[in-house]
């Protein structure tokens, strides 16, 4: 199973480097109360910012994950957002309401790579919120499973 | 009995309740763990949300390729939506969630599913309708399988549920049985502790009032009692003991016996209180106490034992008892006792003295026969003799000798009559008038009457007469009994002399008596007729051949035993010596 889902990845990753090396399309917009208005990221500049990695399991998978990314306060504040509620949106339109401070008590990440592999589109990609569940029993609880948005695309700071 | 089986029940049903409190509380706390733990795991499911997900992105894949049909969709939206539902079969396909199609029999289609999906192309860019309507034909029965997947989840989570909210009930509802059995027991152990509370109230008020009670005791004992703990010093000093003692409990509270008072620090008071520490109870009659040197000393009774605490002597308990009023009655006694005792020896010698003189007197009657022979022979033979001479010289004597003879008839004669009526006196003394003939009488005078007679009744024999210087020779007796004893011991004396050897008469006293020591040099009397020389018709060994009745001696005693004195033979010497003892006047008038 875990073979053929590989093979798809990987077939997925050929068919759309062409693609992304012809014109960079950004991934995650930020909009609501940022200083500068709406700001758009392409993966190599959120990929350019200080990267945090973190190891934690999911309740969607099985076995412990390691995360590579930014850390959302660290990106708030570069963007000098001024909000204490952001709602995080999803591709397929998924959208949930997350408080500023979680981000703040958590080292909550916006997670470009998982195992050292770029997160796919196709799969839970390319951005996905990861809450170090491992390290505070409090995030083991539903409530903020729900928080773990992935296939992120646009975050609105309310 | 009934306290005991009480007091054991008492304390197995608490214990019983105590156990089944920790069962249930234990079993109770499992069950929580248990329900706790199912609420964890089972909130993580999520199965409905995700395969609506599925159907959903399915559905807008659908929908796009329509669109696309309709040019109203590009090729990168169709490529986004082929790969937001191939995120939704990576999903599926992942640990929990693939295990849950497994379960519920649908895997091998959402395998099936899954590889069509990934065989998927997006579309280029300038795709063709049929090419849209390709990729709408791979997935159009899609929805159908999420749908009807959704289905089955609903049920078995529903399912799920039901069992899993029964099995909670159950534990609920075991939990809440196992809270009632602990309230229950909670409530036993609460009454079981009130019970024990108040009970302990009680034996302590009823402490209290026995330790009252026993001070009340020990404060109004008329006996002193004091206590002194295991390292001596005092601890109860009670009034008694300070009214005896003199001291009061301030001056004895917390202090060593021996500073408290001398008494105590005596040998056996010491040995007393050391000897009851080791558990051992010792009295003490009569000690004297002294409370002030210039009064008379109490006498007190002294009674030293342990006093125990659970068997271990945690100290001295000493009871005081004034016994000077048995002490002064045991004095008296004795005093009275001495002065009985010395007025019985004197009645008894008395009466001994009296005893003897009445043998004697019987003793005297009972041979009156013997003695009529022996003694009246003597007076009527020197009578009888000197009338035969008289009668023998007829007119050849003259007046001078016929005066002389007639004289010494009428002596002998007149000696018989006192004889006779000492004798007949004797008999009516003997009636109870014992010593009532005793009077003064000069013993030498008797004696030289006697001497006189026994030159007459035996010329032949010589006999010396002295007497010591100054010699107080005046007696209490009756006098004709002591001239009969003399006239006896001297004839006695004449008749068992050597041949031309003298009889000797000694006047001597000591402070009680006058003694009259008369011997001869005749025959030494043996040993074994010593001892019955005075019995009546005992004659010695050396009376053989000469004339005689053998109660000579016999009377001579009895006469001298019943006026006081004595007759006795004087220890063996050089020459026989009889002595005849007599009470002097004065020392017994003394």
């Amino acid at each position: 199973m875990r073979l053929s889902v590989t093979a798809g990845l990987l077939s997925l990753a050929l068919s759309a480097l062409p693609l992304v090396a012809a014109e960079p399309r950004p991934v995650l917009h930020v909009t609501g109360q940022v200083a500068d208005g709406a700001q758009a990221f392409d993966i190599s500049e959120l990929r350019a910012l200080p990267a945090t990695t973190l190891e934690t399991s999911t309740v969607v998978t099985d076995g412990t994950h390691r995360f590579t990314g930014v850390l959302l306060r660290d990106l708030l504040t570069r963007l000098d957002a001024d909000g204490d509620m952001v709602t995080a949106i999803a591709l397929n339109d998924y959208a949930v309401d997350i408080p500023v401070s979680d981000f703040d008590k958590f080292d909550v990440i916006l997670a470009y790579s998982m195992n050292g592999e770029a997160l796919d589109r196709a799969d839970k990609g390319p951005l996905w919120i990861i809450y170090p569940r491992d390290a505070h029993a409090e995030l083991q609880d539903i409530r903020y499973d729900y928080r773990w948005v992935w296939q992120l695309s646009e975050i609105e700071v309310r | 009995m009934r306290r005991l089986g009480g007091s054991g029940l008492g304390l197995i049903l608490p214990l019983i309740a105590i156990l089944v409190f920790a069962v249930l509380l234990t079993f109770s706390l499992l069950r929580m763990v248990e329900v706790e733990t199912d609420i964890r795991v089972d909130a993580e499911r999520n199965m409905l949300w995700v395969l609506h997900q599925s159907e959903s992105a399915a559905r807008r894949l659908i929908e796009t390729t329509m669109r696309a049909e309709l040019g109203e969709a590009d090729a990168e939206e169709i490529a986004l939506r082929i790969d937001l539902l191939r995120s939704r079969f990576a999903l599926l396909q992942d640990g929990p969630q693939q295990r849950f199609m497994t379960e519920i029999g649908l895997q091998r289609q959402l395998a099936e599913m899954h590889a069509t999906v990934q065989a998927l192309q997006p579309p280029p860019e300038d795709f063709t309708a049929a090419e849209a309507r390709q990729i709408r034909g791979a997935v159009t029965h899609f929805p159908a399988f999420f749908a009807r997947a959704a289905n089955k989840t609903m049920i078995r989570e529903w399912d799920d549920l039901g069992g899993r909210l029964e099995t909670s009930r159950d534990q609920l509802r075991q939990i809440i049985a196992s809270l009632i059995g602990i309230m229950v027991t909670g409530v036993i152990l609460t009454v079981t502790l009130f019970l024990a509370l108040r009970l302990t109230r009680q034996r302590n008020d009823m402490l209290r009032r026995e330790r009252d009670f026993s001070a009340l005791l020990i404060s109004s004992s008329g006996e002193g009692i004091l206590a002194v703990d295991d390292a001596g010093r005092c601890t109860i000093w009670n009034p008694a003991m300070a009214a005896m003692t003199g001291r009061a409990a301030e001056q004895a509270m917390g202090r060593k016996l021996s500073e408290i008072a001398g008494f105590f620090d005596i040998a056996p008071m010491r040995q007393a209180v050391a000897a009851s520490l080791g558990g051992k109870t010792t009295t003490l009659a009569l000690q004297p106490y002294f409370r002030d040197a210039h009064e008379p000393p109490l006498h007190v009774d002294l009674r030293i034992s342990a006093m125990r605490n659970d068997g271990r002597v945690v100290g001295a308990i000493v009871f005081m008892h004034d016994a000077s009023d048995r002490h002064a009655a045991r004095q008296k006694e004795a005093e009275t006792r001495a002065r009985l005792e010395h007025l019985v020896a004197e009645r008894t010698r008395e009466l001994d003295d009296a005893l003897t003189r009445e043998r004697s007197a019987a003793n005297l009657y009972r041979n009156f026969a013997g003695m009529i022979s022996h003694q009246f022979r003597t007076p009527l033979a020197v009578a009888d003799s000197a009338l035969q001479r008289l009668i023998r010289r007829g007119a050849r004597a003259d007046a001078d000798e016929i005066a002389e003879r007639a004289a010494g008839a009428r002596n002998a004669i007149s000696g018989l009559t006192r004889l006779v009526e000492s004798t007949l006196d004797a008999a009516r003394l003997q009636a109870g008038q014992v010593g009532a003939r005793r009077v003064a009488c000069d013993l030498t005078a008797v004696l030289e009457m006697v001497r006189a007679r026994q030159c007459t009744a035996s010329p032949d024999t010589r006999i010396e007469y002295h007497h010591a210087e100054a010699v107080d020779a005046i007696v209490l007796c009756d006098p004709a009994h002591a001239e009969q004893v003399l006239e006896n011991l001297l004839s006695n004396a004449a008749k068992y002399a050597e041949p031309d050897t003298a009889v000797s008469m000694h006047l001597h006293h000591d402070d009680a008596h006058v003694h009259c020591d008369i011997s001869n040099a005749g025959l030494a009397i043996e040993e074994a007729d010593r001892a019955q020389l005075f019995d009546a018709n005992f004659r010695g060994g050396n009376s053989i051949g000469t004339q005689g009745t053998g109660v000579g001696l016999f009377i001579a005693r009895s006469l001298a035993r019943m006026q006081g004195g004595e007759v006795s033979l004087l220890p063996d010497g050089t020459r026989v010596t009889f002595r005849l003892s007599l009470p002097r006047l004065e020392g017994a008038t003394e």
